[in-house]
């Protein structure tokens, strides 16, 4: 119902991520991985700009006329953007970007859609998130779909996790695999009673030593046994985690640095887990935009900038690739309340280890519009190919349905 | 009957075999969502026959449980709140005397796995568990006929699909693969036939209408069968395809005695399921009464789902639930009622424990053991004086055995006790600390 999808966004909006409930996952048994470079080391971070993020303004075109011939009101100035090239510049709240940008590590993935584009939030986040032009019954994700289908690498550990949202992101949806949401690191613990200094250690003691020597000769028991040694051993490692961490470098005062934080912390303590999913509310900016819009892009950047550096101050940063998306663009032309209305084709942001960065496919002709939209060149499943097969190694034709020509920002 | 029949038939539990607490416990546990200590020492005094009866055939609920399911079911259909629909079918699960009626009204849920999410109407999923709880124990094959005319259903299934292309084609393929036939069993072919007998089944002012105009009653072959089939005709196709018996037996012994199904048992219980044309009454008493469901490899087989853990535990510790922040347990635990993850439904056994969800699971042991935000169990010391149960020994053997549904191993219980003499308070309170314990257990999770 209209009314019930109106006050979701705009809670979406506001509160901008969810806390839920929940506890962090953990490993069980992490397979002995090579060091560095191995797929299995590898680590996918998603980050969901919910609402339909407007890319001409994140990414801007400034030598082009015809930008701001759309735009009188809400384009951003050339002296403004922070130039990464003669013709494009990012929004200029975007200076931990530009950072990233000269350091190398930085894709912008320009002209990303899908044909016959919906402009129903919900219908198009499902597209994006299913990986399914048409969603059908069956509503999973194309991560939960690679999950399910490499199953046997991660039997036993958690392999994704989605942190602060209420339900878990269809993305993430599959058939056999449960993925958590988490809210912190603290409710990750195990619950030792009143009074735990009297006697939470007898019971800490007392069920770790049976789990870890009582074997079973009967099959489920002996599963459970193993799962339960495995959960109480990591709830002692993630407490640990969240009392040692410490950050190499500041992290901004936003919700979305404190979620990157915590796949900080998480990804130090080594818990086996490969796919972590963040999402940041509030594009939906069909009234004046420029504000929200510029504190989101703030938010973004420097979230994102800060992680990128802390995760290089623990060595990690070979390890990890984070991508945004989103359900979809904005409309070229601004409306009449500076704003902007839902539209197709958009950019995304991919940062990388490797020194592969920068602009990856030319931006959608501004004359050549389809219904005032950007049009788009790349489907946004050949991103998705990318990332599955590049990155973490995963088949992506099974997953995605057809074989989608693979890009060379990894 | 032939020889041959006689040998397909589910071999009774002797009269002779062990009828004990542990016994009585397997059953109510997995026909129902356990029980409190009273009823497994009635069960255990009754006998097998008695018991079953009583599993079997509609006992008359109190007023006073009437009144309050009443009350919240109306409550949930006039404020159309789904949360409000959850914590009315939680009260049943937790309350009601007819367990099994609950656990196959989730049985059929779980087949016919259709969300809220998508669904958005507290009305039309309410109709459709209506639907389902009419025949929980009855026909299965009136319930798949009821279901493909579920309005619930038929939005659930068209999804969000362009009506161009082809939304029926799903619902055909679901039709076979999930309801009633497994994959493997029929071709791509078979589904745009079906595809084509369905067409014109849409929903218009949110109920069920056959738009002739849009119907192809054109020749069909479904199953290897040709005729003019218009959608219930392929419902009585998939019913009377040999697939379907084993379908269901399956499902039902998964469900019900393990989830390693032996193809010897597989082919005996289709074969009742054939006898018994699909109702599921006479079926489950069967297997329910069945030497195979008390064998050793059906004892402790399976994974309690969320609320196998949870409803049994409120009802074997006598606990007055706070509903509300049951529903919100179950949903991190990871099942949600009316709103299970896909179509597919919950895939249930293993899938159910990750690290994260044994945590979480130990910590609802915790809530449950120390009264906190679940609700308050019944006062321990009472228990155990009703019980007549005194020293530390035989305190840790009780719970051992009501828990975990076993005598615990030697081990186990040198623990149990060790752990409960060295653990400080009053009585009251390390009967609590070993209550907590042992729902804290490997054991704990298997039933």
């Amino acid at each position: 119902m209209e009314c019930n999808r109106r006050a979701f966004i705009r809670r979406m909006g506001t509160a901008g991520l969810i806390s839920t409930s929940g506890i962090a996952p953990a490993v069980w048994s992490r397979a002995a991985a090579a060091a560095g470079g191995s797929a299995a080391d590898r680590i996918l971070v998603l980050i969901q700009l919910a609402g339909g993020n407007d890319g001409l303004n994140t990414v801007v075109p400034f030598a082009d006329d015809a930008y701001y011939r759309a735009r009188p009101g809400i384009g951003i100035p050339e002296t403004s953007v922070l130039k990464l090239n003669d013709t494009l510049g990012l929004h200029p709240q975007m200076a931990g970007f530009q950072e990233l940008y000269d350091e190398g590590r930085l894709s912008v993935v320009q002209g990303v859609g899908y044909a016959n584009p919906d402009r129903s939030h919900f219908r198009s986040m499902d597209i994006w998130q299913s990986a399914r032009l048409t969603v059908d019954g069956s509503l999973d994700g194309w991560l939960g779909r690679a999950l399910d289908r490499s199953i046997d690498r991660h039997v036993g550990t958690v392999p994704a996790m989605a942190l602060g949202n209420e339900r878990l992101p269809l993305s993430l949806v599959g058939h056999k695999v449960i993925v958590p949401t988490i809210r912190d690191l603290a409710t990750y613990r195990l619950q030792l009673g009143p009074q735990p200094a009297v006697n939470g250690g007898l019971f800490r003691s007392t069920i770790g030593a049976y789990v870890e020597e009582q074997q079973s000769g009967e099959r489920q028991l002996e599963f459970l046994r193993q799962a339960t040694d495995a959960a109480l051993t990591t709830a002692d490692s993630i407490q640990q985690i969240s009392q040692e961490y410490r950050e190499t470098v500041p992290y901004p005062a936003s919700d979305l640095a404190d979620k990157l934080k915590l796949v900080a912390q998480l990804i130090s303590g080594d818990l086996g887990t490969r796919i972590f999913f963040v999402s940041l509310g509030g594009f939906d900016t069909h009234a004046q935009q420029q504000q929200s819009h510029q504190a989101l892009l703030g938010e973004l950047s420097s979230a994102v900038r800060a992680f990128s550096q802390d995760l290089k101050g623990h060595g990690h940063s070979d390890r990890v690739v984070v991508a945004t998306f989103s359900e979809f663009g904005r409309r070229v032309a601004e409306n009449g309340s500076l704003g902007t209305d839902h539209g197709a084709a958009s950019q995304l942001f991919v940062v990388t280890p490797g020194q592969q960065a920068g602009i990856h496919g030319r931006h959608p002709d501004l004359n050549q519009l389809l219904q005032g939209d950007l049009r788009h060149h790349t489907d946004f499943r050949s991103v998705y190919a990318t990332l599955l097969e590049r990155w973490l190694e995963i088949p992506s034709q099974p997953v995605l349905g057809q074989q989608f020509p693979l890009m060379d920002f990894i | 009957m032939t020889v041959a029949d006689s040998r397909r038939v589910l071999k009774p539990y002797p009269r002779s075999g062990r009828w004990t607490e542990i016994e009585a416990g397997h059953l109510l546990r997995r026909a129902g969502w356990n029980s409190g200590p009273d009823e497994m020492r009635r069960a255990a005094a009754e006998g097998l026959e008695a018991t079953l009866r009583r599993v079997l055939n509609t006992q008359a609920e109190t007023t006073e449980f009437t009144q309050a399911s009443d009350l919240l079911y109306r409550v949930a259909r006039e404020t159309g709140e789904i949360d409000n629909l959850k914590a009315w079918w939680l009260y049943r699960m937790v309350n009601s005397v007819n367990g099994l009626t609950e656990k196959m009204a989730l049985f059929w849920h779980n087949r016919f796995a259709t969300s809220y999410a998508k669904v958005r109407s507290v009305e039309h999923m309410a109709d459709q568990h209506e639907l389902i709880r009419r025949h929980a124990l009855g026909s299965f094959g009136q319930l798949l006929r009821g279901m493909t005319q579920d309005v619930a259903m038929l939005i659930w299934l068209d999804g969000n699909a362009n009506r161009k292309r082809h939304p029926n084609e799903n619902f055909a393929r679901e039709l076979m693969e999930l309801f009633s036939l497994d994959v493997g069993n029929y071709t791509e072919r078979d589904i745009q036939e079906a595809a084509r007998a369905f067409s014109g089944w849409h929903v218009r002012n949110d109920v069920f209408w056959f738009n002739r105009l849009q119907h192809d009653d054109g020749q069909k072959t479904v199953l290897g069968k040709t005729g003019a089939w218009g959608g219930r005709d392929v419902v009585e196709l998939c019913l009377s395809h040999p697939a379907c018996p084993r379908f269901l037996a399956r499902r039902l012994y998964e469900t019900f005695v393990s989830r390693t199904v032996p193809e010897t048992a597989l082919e005996v219980l289709a074969h009742r399921v054939e006898v018994h044309k699909y109702q599921l009454r006479p079926v489950l008493g069967e297997l329910l009464g069945s030497e195979l469901f008390f064998a050793d490899e059906a004892r402790h087989a399976l994974i309690k789902s969320p609320l196998d853990l949870v409803v049994g535990s409120l009802r074997g510790l006598e606990v007055r639930p706070n509903l509300d922040n049951v529903v919100r347990v179950l949903r991190e635990l990871g099942q949600d009622l009316f709103e299970p993850p896909t179509v597919k439904g919950w895939e249930g056994g293993r899938m159910w424990i990750s690290s994260a969800t044994v945590l979480q699971r130990a910590n609802v042991a915790a809530e449950l053991a120390f009264g906190e935000k679940l609700g308050q169990p019944a006062e321990p010391l009472q228990v155990l004086k009703r019980f007549e149960v005194e020293g530390d020994g035989e305190i840790c053997g009780h719970y051992a055995r009501m828990l975990l549904g076993r005598q615990p191993s030697e081990g186990l219980q040198r623990r149990l006790v060790d752990f409960y003499s060295e653990v400080q308070g009053d009585r009251s309170a390390k009967v609590r600390r070993l209550l907590h314990l042992i729902m804290t257990l490997p054991e704990f999770q298997l039933m």
